[in-house]
């Protein structure tokens, strides 16, 4: 069956954006700080590879606001895979390109699980990440660690009980020590333990 | 040159307890689940010392400064360490107002500040680094340029709830540069150094 992993790059303080994140500033102020290891997507080495890997994902699980704030990607995430939005409010209008709107977070999960077939699912966005993980419904976690305090802004963990959710560290990819300083990251991924 | 290093440790989601500590529980409601990479011990500091290796090897950092800096509240909850944390090192404990009885065993009070009490810690720590405890007290350091570098125990647990190690920090990027990642059974061992407010 196909596997929900979270991807979001993240200050070591956990946030995600810098502060007043919106329409006209999707990452907030200076959050732009935090995709500085993206200059190295398309190039060999632990960044390139674990771009690849978000890029061969078979569908995709975002929130509205990330959604909204990405410009709905054009209704194109990547490759034409379906995206699934999840919403309290279904917008007026047909979706664009290859996007469904979904309002129950099971539903979202159970159809993007089945439409991405052979591959895995990629969640994107704080909120989506907060929605499933209340559910049980998120597989895996995989979190470029930035080695930066942000200070303020909009974190990813936020909004749940006090009931632990227990992780494994299954993958560390660490850009090598050539790599300049702006653009170090730690690749951190964790898979959700099932509640025994 | 003594360094001040923060020594924590703390939830994939960013906790250093759990929700509702107090005197009682000290790490809140389930936050020993944090402690989990440490040896089974009690009382002494020093009992605690991992078997593993990556463990052992930061413990044994830990336990080799040369004076501790620690909030006043770390430290009431930590019952003081009886007066003793490791080996009889100066503990200078920040707080805004003494209490009227004087600090058990190697223990002292400083009201004058932050920047005092790094001063009086790097003077006792005889070249030897500076043990730094309490996220109040991590982030008055950070705020006033005096943590050089973190030791955090990064726990595969989210706790969802409880007191945070980063919060209440200014909008001023503070940069930092991965020095060591250890992997031990059940935490990954981040040390990172300070580079500049920026």
């Amino acid at each position: 069956m196909a596997l929900i992993r979270l991807y979001m790059t993240m200050s070591l303080d956990g946030y995600v954006t810098g502060p007043q994140d919106s329409v006209d500033a999707p990452l907030g102020i200076n959050g732009f700080r935090l995709f500085n290891w993206l200059d190295r997507r398309n190039e060999p080495g632990p960044s390139g590879q674990v771009f690849t890997e978000l890029m061969s994902t078979r569908a995709v699980i975002a929130g509205r606001r990330t959604y909204e704030l990405a410009g709905r990607w054009q209704g194109d995430h990547h490759d034409g895979v379906p995206v699934f939005v999840l919403t309290h409010d279904v917008p007026d209008g047909p979706p664009p390109g290859s996007v469904r709107y979904v309002t129950d977070v099971r539903e979202c999960a159970a159809r993007a699980r089945a439409s991405a077939g052979d591959g895995d699912v990629m969640v994107h966005g704080a909120g989506a990440a907060q929605a499933l993980l209340r559910a049980r419904q998120l597989d895996e976690l995989e979190l470029h660690v930035v080695p930066v305090l942000l200070g303020q802004g909009r974190r990813l963990f936020d909004n749940l009980s006090a009931e632990h959710i227990e992780l494994d560290l299954v993958r560390r990819l660490t850009t090598p020590e050539v790599e300049e300083l702006a653009r170090h990251v730690t690749h951190l991924r964790y898979r959700v333990r099932r509640p025994s | 040159m003594s360094k001040v290093v923060l020594d924590m440790s703390m939830s994939v989601d960013g906790f250093i307890t759990g929700p509702d500590d107090g005197l009682d529980q000290g790490l809140g409601v389930n936050g020993e689940r944090l402690h989990d990479w440490l040896g089974a011990g009690s009382g002494d500091p020093r009992s605690y010392r991992p078997v593993d290796g990556p463990g052992a090897t930061v413990f044994d950092e830990l336990m080799a400064t040369g004076a501790v800096i620690v909030g006043r509240r770390t430290f009431e909850f930590a019952g003081g360490w009886a007066g003793d944390h490791h080996d009889g090192v100066p503990i200078f404990v920040l707080t805004h107002a003494a209490p009227d009885e004087p600090a058990p065993g190697h223990a002292r009070y400083v009201t004058d500040g932050i920047e005092s009490c790094v001063a009086q810690a790097k003077a006792a720590a005889g070249g030897r680094d500076i043990l730094l405890h309490g996220a109040a007290t991590a982030q008055e350091c950070l705020r006033a340029g005096l943590l050089d570098e973190m030791e955090l125990h990064l726990m595969p647990v989210l706790l969802g709830q409880g007191r945070r190690l980063f919060e209440d920090m200014p909008p001023d990027h503070i940069e930092l540069e991965l020095l060591r990642d250890l992997d031990g059974p059940g935490v990954l061992h981040l040390r990172y150094r300070v580079q500049s407010a920026g």
